[in-house]
């Protein structure tokens, strides 16, 4: 097990600059969940860990020592693809022997490695089946099994459940993060799905056009997300931003949010006297009530867990999930009113976060 | 659990297949006729010459004379009698053989070379395919201007070096390995093309997974990126195999089969045979068993290189 550290990545292709000096650090054990929509570069961060992709700039580490100068197989690695880039030819045994059979390793270790990983992922009937006869979990788990056997110090996955059905997405990522529980092996895990970086991740890197938006743990970006990019990436229906102006009356700042509504700074929130500012709330953080944002309902959508209402005002659209069982129908005007202690107030300009 | 699902499925799918079979039957039936037009093509041009050629090589046909008499299967025996025949066959093998497998490995190497170059691919491609654009005969002859003996362009630049070089195409021995060399200047462009073609088919994914699993490239190459285009390589060998035993045009400028029989395939007996003895019916016999003979090889070489593990055919 080893800890990674990228400090200072910088990468083009050509002209185009896909990494613009990113800083990433993960602990030894963790399991680490890079972010972003497609492009942001995240795929191509984990091929430079790999070493399947030159670094033009910066440095990367693993267990304590340089790589960048290092072919991926002496870095001491194992990659699971999202096509799961199985050998065809060979059967699910050979598949995951491979990496043992080039090292030369004897062949009752290598016996004794397969079996354990096949024993772990439930892969021993299919052990003389070839990749085509299996369906795509069992193929995904073999990729796992390849990566498993080779007991390496960092694991790296590349969008693994992208070529999956939901069903088995969910399932997968159970198995993955269990996997990684038994394993404890330091884990680098790249997907543009943010519920699978919710659910699986110690540390999530967000990632937008090559830069790191913020790092940290899921709740932490979840309650505290530090610009308005992860504060709309970062849960799903995403957070509601609505544009306003900061203004003092009566000794107290109020987010004026046009046609004559306004709302209190969120609890832990500042705002210069005119400065034009988002307002942030996240749909499952509204309550409709008496008082608060006058609202109409556009579109509501039962989902059976909550009621999510597509709602209108003043020129902004506003989501808001509700949790009690109501009645509400397209037309009808609600009050509602954002938990002021989870609600999130950025600079307009900057999209910054704005912080007491 | 997952395995009784699977087992499951693969008992429901087998139920089904044959009902759906009988399903689509009267519908594959109506869709028949309009396998007529092509069926009738194929039927003159490859069913009937063939069968033509069985049923002249059931005579003893001579065409200056035309006197025709039925000899059952007297011309295979007669061949299969004839020490020249035997001669042809061994010297058509042996040149097939390695004609075919130096174009493969030239072939491979350079559409390796090819593959892993990262710039000038098109122009060098286009340049390496000349050879194979020029047409035989011209090629052929362009050939023996470069082989021939003493003032021969090979044998003069041998000289210049102070080499004395062989007499390519007078002595038994080089004229036949002329004869492969001539087969490979020409042909090893289309090898490397498809080579080249096949190996850009590769999942890069399943290369870089070899490359962390610790290949290297030799071991990329030869354990992974050749047994998945193992069908590319069947046909691409099949296809020069074919060509190969069809070898006239270039040996008949070249050598014309000489020295004496040297370089005599079982084509140019054929030729010799129906064209200059215009025994007919003795030359269709030969046709038809090079037709067996390649048949043979072919299914050879589809059972061995072409079988593609873990694929269904």
């Amino acid at each position: 097990m080893a800890a990674v550290h990228l400090s200072g990545i910088n990468k083009r292709f050509g002209e185009t600059h896909v990494i613009r000096g990113v800083d990433i650090d993960i602990d030894d054990g963790m399991f680490c969940v890079l972010v972003g929509p497609s492009g942001c570069g995240k795929s191509t961060l984990l091929r430079m860990v790999a070493g399947l992709e030159a670094i033009d700039e910066g440095e990367i580490s693993i267990g304590g020592s340089v790589v960048n100068d290092r072919p991926p197989k002496q870095r001491d690695i194992a990659m699971v693809f999202q096509n799961y880039a199985l050998y065809p030819h060979m059967t699910v045994r050979e598949n995951m022997s491979f990496a043992l059979d080039l090292a030369k390793r004897p062949k009752a270790e290598i016996e004794q490695q397969v079996k354990r990983a096949a024993d772990i992922l439930g892969l021993v009937p299919y052990l003389d089946r070839y990749p085509r006869q299996l369906s795509g979990g069992q193929r995904q788990r073999v990729a796992m099994g390849r990566a498993i056997v080779r007991d390496p110090q960092v694991f790296l996955f590349d969008e693994p459940l992208s070529n999956l059905d939901a069903k088995l997405r969910v399932q997968m990522r159970a198995e993955i993060r269990e996997l990684h529980q038994r394993l404890k092996a330091t884990s680098i895990y790249v997907t543009h799905d943010q519920t699978e970086a919710m659910t699986m991740a110690d540390k999530i890197v967000v990632l937008k056009e090559g830069v790191v938006e913020q790092a940290g743990g899921p709740l932490q970006l979840y309650d505290r997300p530090a610009n308005t990019f992860v504060a709309g990436f970062i849960g799903s229906p995403a957070m509601n931003l609505m544009a306003g102006v900061a203004r003092a009356s009566g000794g107290a700042m109020q987010v004026d949010l046009g046609h004559g509504s306004s709302l209190p700074l969120p609890a832990d929130a500042c705002a210069d006297d005119g400065q034009a500012v988002l307002y942030g709330v996240r749909p499952e953080h509204f309550t409709p009530g008496a008082s608060g944002l006058p609202v109409e309902v556009v579109v509501v959508e039962p989902t059976g867990a909550d009621t999510q209402l597509y709602c209108r005002f003043a020129g902004h659209e506003v989501v808001a999930a509700i949790r009690e069982r109501a009645e509400y129908r397209t037309g009808d005007r609600i009050a509602l009113m954002p938990d002021l202690r989870r609600s999130h107030l950025f600079d307009a300009a900057s999209g910054r976060r704005l912080v007491a | 659990m997952e395995g009784t699902t699977t087992g499951r499925e693969a008992l429901s799918a087998a139920l089904r297949k044959p009902a759906a079979r009988r399903a689509k039957g009267p519908q594959s039936r109506r869709l028949w006729p309009f396998l007529l037009p092509s069926a009738l093509v194929a039927f003159f041009i490859l069913i009937y010459p063939l069968a033509y050629a069985f049923y002249l090589s059931l005579f003893n046909y001579y065409l200056d004379t035309g006197a025709s008499t039925f000899v059952g299967f007297a011309n295979y025996t007669a061949l299969f009698a004839d020490t020249r025949f035997w001669g042809a066959l061994t010297r058509t093998i042996g040149i097939v053989l390695a004609a075919v497998g130096l174009e493969f490995c030239i072939g491979l190497a350079v559409a390796y070379g090819l593959y892993r170059l990262t710039f000038g691919v098109r122009g060098l491609n286009l340049l390496m395919f000349l050879p194979h654009i020029i047409t035989p005969v011209v090629a052929a002859l362009f050939l023996k201007w470069i082989f021939a003996g003493r003032w021969g362009l090979l044998d003069s630049l041998l000289a210049s070096l102070g080499v004395f070089g062989p007499d390519w195409l007078g002595n038994p021995f080089w004229a036949r390995v002329t004869v492969v060399l001539a087969d490979a200047w020409q042909f090893t462009p289309f090898m490397i093309l498809v080579l080249f073609a096949g190996l850009n088919t590769v999942d890069q994914s399943q290369i870089e997974a070899a490359q962390i699993d610790g290949a290297s490239g030799r071991q990329i190459l030869f354990r992974i990126m050749l047994p998945s285009i193992s069908p590319i390589i069947a046909f691409v060998l099949t296809m020069r195999m074919m060509d190969a035993f069809r070898y006239f045009d270039t040996i008949y400028v070249l050598t014309g089969g000489g020295p004496g029989t040297a370089t005599e395939t079982l084509t140019m007996q054929t030729y010799a045979l129906a064209f200059r003895l215009f025994q007919i019916g003795k030359a269709s016999a030969l046709g038809v068993v090079t037709l067996l003979i390649v048949l043979v090889f072919a299914s050879i070489i589809v059972a061995t290189v072409g079988r593609r593990k873990g694929h269904s055919r």
